[in-house]
């Protein structure tokens, strides 16, 4: 499909939710579902879990499709800050992460740049932001990692990498501090 | 390692922001920026900003399929046909209601000024909010180890029931009980529990099954938190 097509799409069902139409908020589940699921299972890492959350992540579009805006954000991206949002809240409700192995930077291998994905439109942003990651040191990339994608805490990513929790609080500032001067270049 | 590096090229404000939408923060300080989200429209605003640069990287998160009958689920717990979303969840509507809750908080509040001056110690209260909705009004008896909690705007769930939860400093949430969508509920906290109920401690509400969670921590989605503050 489409990748302008496709993200039109989402943000039209998008706008017509808060009319109640029920068909838009199935075209939403329709076309963002596989991808969001992913996120969640990602994070959560239980089949189950993952099904739960995703059924509260479309709830809170029903609920809030109203909060959309389509001149700051791309419905992929809003969604999928739900999505993590609600996982994270999820896991840090009921346990620790899913992922605790430890994280050995040193021979952690650069990112394969990720492969073409229907869901996900901003190939410039995604182009920049992967840039930038790149620059960051190995293991600031590292600890962004684990709490990106295995929704790690501070005390998680410390326990991961071996340091202690100010080493890691000063790392992620740090690596952050840098991805934002580095994405405004 | 250097430890000597310069923080402040990013106000704290700004990193904080970054934190939360990485999702590094867990416990009582998560649940703090989420209620300045919910408060703070500049602090919103920083963490969506935050949350716009990082999800790009989600593209290298594979796509699974959901299970046929997921969507059936979601089908279900959507409200009745006919009764119009607009209406209910428009933001112009609760603005509206808000200014109409914000009176009766501040009725609230008057009333619990006066009685306080009666009190022997001065009750605690905490304005329960999420997603921009202030949901319930909670007000603690220290003395009693009660807490009382009236409905705002908190909009009742199909398949759900509200349960209450402390979070003192330690981060860990505590059952308090199960909330009402239509009426205030007065629940009594054991005195192990009443002794952590202080200034500064929060209350959250989750959505649980019918009767409450059952493994003591919240299992569904925490939607609304406040703080308790003395008046």
């Amino acid at each position: 499909m489409d990748l302008n097509a496709n993200r039109s799409l989402i943000a039209a069902a998008l706008g017509r939710i808060p009319d109640g139409d029920r068909a838009a908020l199935q075209t939403v589940y329709r076309l963002t579902s596989a991808k969001l699921f992913g996120v969640c299972l990602r994070i959560l890492g239980e089949r189950g879990e993952a099904e739960d959350v995703l059924q509260e992540v479309y709830m809170t579009v029903w609920r809030k499709a109203a909060d959309f805006d389509a001149t700051r954000a791309s419905p992929m991206t809003w969604l999928i800050t739900i999505a993590r949002n609600r996982s994270i809240d999820r896991l840090r409700a009921t346990r620790q992460s899913r992922n605790m192995d430890p994280i050995d930077y040193a021979t952690e291998i650069a990112d394969a740049t990720a492969g073409a994905d229907s869901a996900m439109e901003d190939l410039q942003e995604r182009a920049r932001l992967h840039g930038c990651l790149e620059g960051l040191a190995s293991h600031e990339r590292a600890a962004l990692r684990g709490a990106f994608f295995d929704g790690n805490t501070y005390e998680d990513l410390a326990a991961r990498m071996k340091v202690p929790l100010g080493t890691m609080k000063s790392w992620i500032r740090r690596a952050m501090i840098k991805l934002k001067a580095c994405l405004e270049q | 390692m250097t430890d000597t590096f310069d923080h402040s090229s990013l106000p704290e404000d700004e990193l904080l922001a970054a934190e939360y939408a990485l999702g590094v923060l867990a416990g009582a300080d998560r649940v703090t920026v989420e209620q300045r989200v919910v408060r703070e429209r500049a602090f919103a605003r920083m963490v969506a900003e935050w949350e716009l640069r990082l999800a790009p990287w989600a593209a290298e998160i594979n796509e699974v399929t959901p299970p046929a009958q997921l969507w059936d689920r979601i089908d279900a717990a959507l409200p009745a046909q006919g009764q119009r979303a607009g209406l209910w969840h428009s933001l112009t509507f609760w603005r509206g209601f808000g200014v109409a809750a914000g009176a009766l908080a501040a009725a609230c509040l008057a009333a619990l000024i006066y009685l306080g001056t009666l009190a022997q110690q001065q009750p605690l209260v905490a304005t329960i909010e999420g997603g921009g909705h202030r949901h319930f009004v909670a007000t603690l008896d220290s003395g009693r180890g009660t807490v009382a909690v009236v409905p705002a705007a908190f909009s009742p769930d199909a398949t759900r029931v509200p349960e209450l939860w402390l979070i003192p400093a330690d981060g860990k949430p505590r059952p308090i009980g199960l909330l009402r969508a239509d009426q205030t509920v007065t629940l009594t906290m054991s005195p192990d529990l009443a002794t952590l109920a202080k200034k500064d401690a929060v209350l959250a509400v989750s959505l649980e099954p019918p009767g409450g969670s059952t493994t003591g921590l919240p299992t569904g989605p925490v939607i609304a938190t406040g703080k308790l503050t003395s008046l």
